[in-house]
């Protein structure tokens, strides 16, 4: 072929996070609409200000309990016939379980936005509970944790939160619910719950898309009728950092070395929020990342390696991740190891360039959906960030420098602070762990 | 304001250039972004025995430097770029994409087309040996090292012969990736990678006229080269008790125990494939589905039970049904009542709301599929290789909505039902 050279890049033209439209029903309930033409399924996310601090300790799962639940049926659409109706209009119901706050998701094609939301209403203010449904869910959840102990990298990510987050935090349990406190789940509990906890102050609704009617008009005429003169004041949760400790999770036979290193991390409202991001993708986060070059490009241990850093409301976590073949993976441990340490190898401005220029780029993609719109919105409201988040990270973003950026990351990782978690064969790892430097080695 | 529409209308022009490369745009101006994506006519379909995995394998490879671009920077210079960067391979296909801010469009296409016209001179022993590495760490990390992680594959095997196209998974064998050789792997290479074996879709932030002409600028110089005969893909009957129906019992470390049906299917192109796949979406799509009511909500035998339909385009398609066992529930009793259930939907067909509820559904899913420029290019690079026209994304609804009553009723009876069944049980190991 004709060998072309290497053509430039044009830098990337102006862009920015549509700017929503505020509004307020009647109840309280606030409103943020994004008009977004093209896009003919319309997402919309009531977020509820419900912690998982609102849960008792002993009914922990409660809110996961209820929100599954409730499709089951309403009073106005019983049993089955609810989720009959929802699915006939297209739509399709989600929740989603955060330590900040619970959300009920809908997608819905845009011309039957407004049958679909009088049935998301009812499911949010009128649910049915009855006992079958939550026994069942119970039953059901217990299953899922089932599965999730058996499944390797799902369990290296419980044992790695319950072995960061100070025991006494929220944080450090599944947000689902732990078998012991959801085995003795009452559908009493339930209704309880979603009596006390359920109500429009402090919700927000979400909505973007191509609106075919006015949809501030279409969240009156249904969520508007919402109240609740009963609900519960709940604070956030409090998180804190645990003792540091190295677990092994013996999985006999197991091909391959499931591994955790990482610890307590910081949430977006810290000022090292940027300077992490654009480090911890140099270490852990792009392609050709120290971390994926050496162990996946050069020397084919794994499929891929990351580092990640986790944002909770407030605090958060990080951790490498990989998942590594038994016979290599103490050495890969090690190179993780030597690899995350910036002492005289800090961040460079190349890697500073291409991080920012890798957020940049990828962001305007990202929220070209009305799901990527609606989606950050409510990650947004859960976390607190107030208005124009994105743009104003992505400048902080392009202000980092590679002094910034490698001082966030000394001043949080600690090398020889690290928890680590593996989930492998203990038989063929145990004894090499512990002389590779993890002397205080458990095995469970 | 605007309502979703009953006929969509994204724009789609096409070019072939004169080394048959077919070049589809699609502009959308929302975003400042591109999305560009290649789908190969190269799947592991097109494997030979003792070849299994090689359409995979050389997915990797093709990250791996070619003459301008060293080892693993393609992706680096896309994500330095701006861009999500990806590629995937399935049975009929491999697909190679990434998505940018407009001003990167040229280095997308001076990448792909450099590895197109030149991987071989970069392809070395050592980079071969490293792919091999990672993929056999992807083997282990999604199929080995997962409870149920085996059951695709045995699932295959029920209901295809062994030297059938269909006959093994992408992933391959682990055997079979060790003996690849230099030799193989470039001999792959040229009789696949091809620009009159590939579609180049470019779609979002840049008119038809340029995105042409610039697939042509990097393209253009590229040679076409023969194609080699396709796999057979004359249509199998569907499964029959000629002797037994196939079935199979197999067990591992897992915490519930679990029956898998599988059924061989028209391809996506015959008639009938629509209306399969509204039928299996009837028993096992969502929460109103057959399955999900009968054995997790009222029996509660199962704690969880869903079916699919997978559309292929060598002759077959493929079906599937499954149900996961309840804590004391016995796996045969799970057996009967989801066979019940296929029986039942055989025997009656689904109802008129049931119908009206799957078409509403896929409506959702589709206009989701078509909401952001990546995936709506990929589908119209999937239209364009495997159906031969793009313009089929804009008719899809229209398509799925015409399908009636009378239509599932001869497609079940045709090639759906207990009768027609491939059987997996699969039980839990004593640890």
């Amino acid at each position: 072929m004709s060998a072309l050279p290497q053509p430039p890049i044009a830098p990337p033209g102006p862009w920015s996070f549509p700017i929503g439209q505020h509004d307020q029903l009647s109840n309280g309930v606030e409103v943020i609409t994004y008009p977004l033409p093209g896009q003919y399924v319309i997402a919309a996310h009531l977020i509820m200000d419900l912690p998982l601090s609102a849960e008792d300790r002993e009914r922990e799962g409660v809110a996961t309990i209820c929100a599954r639940a409730l499709d089951e049926g309403t009073r106005s659409h019983p049993g089955e016939t609810f989720a009959e109706h929802l699915e006939t209009e297209g739509a399709g119901l989600g929740i989603e379980v955060s330590l900040a706050g619970l959300q009920t998701i809908l997608d819905v094609p845009a011309s039957h936005l407004a049958a679909a939301l009088e049935l998301f209403a009812e499911a949010v203010i009128e649910p049915e509970l009855t006992d079958a449904d939550v026994r069942r869910h119970v039953q059901l959840r217990l299953a899922e944790i089932e599965q999730a102990r058996a499944n390797s990298s799902q369990t290296a990510n419980l044992e790695f939160r319950a072995a960061i987050f100070d025991p006494s935090s929220r944080a450090s349990r599944m947000n689902g619910g732990e078998p012991e406190t959801l085995t003795g789940l009452t559908p009493d509990a339930v209704r309880a719950f979603h009596a006390g906890g359920f109500g429009p102050r402090g919700a927000t609704l979400i909505m973007a898309g191509d609106f075919a009617d006015d949809p501030v008009e279409l969240a009156e005429a249904t969520l508007g009728r919402w109240q609740n003169p009963h609900q519960s004041h709940p604070a956030q949760p409090r998180i804190g950092p645990a003792q540091q400790k190295s677990i092994l999770v013996h999985r006999p036979g197991a091909v391959q070395a499931d591994v955790r290193l990482g610890g307590f991390g910081i949430d977006r409202l810290d000022p090292r929020w940027p300077g992490i991001s654009v480090a911890s993708y140099a270490v852990g986060g792009a392609f050709l990342s120290r971390l994926n070059a050496v162990l996946r490009e050069e020397k084919g241990y794994t499929y891929g390696v990351r580092m990640q850093f986790s944002p909770l409301r407030r605090g958060g976590s990080y951790a490498v991740q990989g998942s590594f073949r038994t016979d290599v993976a103490i050495d890969a441990l090690v190179e993780v190891r030597r690899l995350m340490d910036l002492h005289g190898a800090p961040i460079t401005a190349d890697e500073v360039d291409d991080a920012v220029a890798y957020f940049t780029g990828v962001t305007p993609l990202r929220y070209a959906t009305a799901d990527g719109v609606a989606d950050q919105t409510a990650t947004e409201v859960l976390a607190g960030l107030g208005e124009s988040y994105v743009d104003r990270n992505l400048a902080a973003l392009q202000a980092t420098t590679p002094e910034s950026a490698t001082e966030a990351y000394e001043s949080l990782v600690d090398i020889e602070g690290l928890t680590l978690v593996v989930v492998g064969d203990a038989d063929r790892l145990a004894d090499p762990l512990r002389a590779a430097g993890y002397p205080d080695l458990v095995v469970t | 304001m605007t309502s979703a529409p009953a006929t969509l209308r994204y724009p789609i022009e096409q070019h072939r250039l004169d080394n048959g490369l077919r070049v589809i745009a699609s502009p959308d101006h929302v975003a400042p972004s591109v999305a560009v994506n290649l789908w190969y006519g190269v799947g592991s379909r097109h494997e030979e025995p003792g070849r299994t995995g090689f359409a995979h394998l050389f997915e990797h490879v093709m990250f791996q430097g070619s003459a301008q671009v060293p080892s693993g920077h393609h992706m680096a210079l896309m994500q330095a770029a701006g861009a999500s960067v990806n590629a995937t391979t399935w049975f009929d296909r491999t697909n190679y994409f990434e998505t940018l801010p407009t001003g990167g469009l040229d280095l997308a296409l001076w990448l792909e087309a450099d590895r197109l016209g030149s991987l071989l001179d970069a392809l070395t022993q050592e980079n071969l040996d490293n792919q091999r590495e990672v993929v056999k760490e992807e083997k282990r990390q999604r199929y080995d090292n997962v409870p149920y992680g085996d059951v695709m594959e045995r699932l295959i095997s029920l209901t295809f012969p062994p030297d059938h196209p269909y006959g093994h998974t992408t992933i391959g064998s682990m055997a079979d990736l060790d003996a690849a050789t230099l030799a193989d792997v470039g001999a792959f290479f040229r009789r696949h990678y091809l620009p009159n074996n590939a579609v180049l879709t470019i779609a979002g932030d840049i008119e038809p006229e340029d995105a042409f002409t610039r697939a042509q600028t990097y393209f253009g110089a590229l040679p076409a080269g023969p194609l080699s005969p396709s796999p057979r893909d004359d249509p199998m009957p569907p499964l029959a008790p000629v002797d037994d129906l196939p079935r199979m019992e197999t067990s591992g470390l897992v915490p519930a125990e679990a029956v898998y049906l599988s059924w061989r299917l028209p391809a996506r192109n015959a008639p009938e494939f629509d209306a399969l796949d509204l039928l299996f979406g009837v028993l096992g799509h969502g929460q109103t589905s057959r399955l999900h009511q009968r054995l997790v909500r009222e029996a509660e035998l199962a704690e969880s039970a869903s079916a699919n339909c997978m559309g292929l385009i060598g002759g077959n398609s493929y079906g599937f049904a499954y149900a996961r066992a309840r804590d004391g529930v016995a796996v045969e009793e799970l057996e009967v009542a989801l066979l019940a259930e296929v029986e039942a939907l055989l025997r009656d067909g689904p109802t008129e709301v049931e119908l009206r509820r799957g078409k509403a559904q896929y409506e959702r899913h589709w206009l989701h599929e078509l909401a952001a420029i990546d995936s709506r290019a990929d589908a119209l690079g999937e239209h364009a290789t495997l159906l031969g026209d793009p313009h089929l994304i804009n008719t899809r609804l229209a398509d799925v909505n015409a399908v009636g009553m009378d239509g599932i009723a001869a497609a079940a009876a045709a090639w759906f039902g207990p009768d027609r069944r491939g059987t997996l049980i699969y039980r839990k190991d004593q640890p």
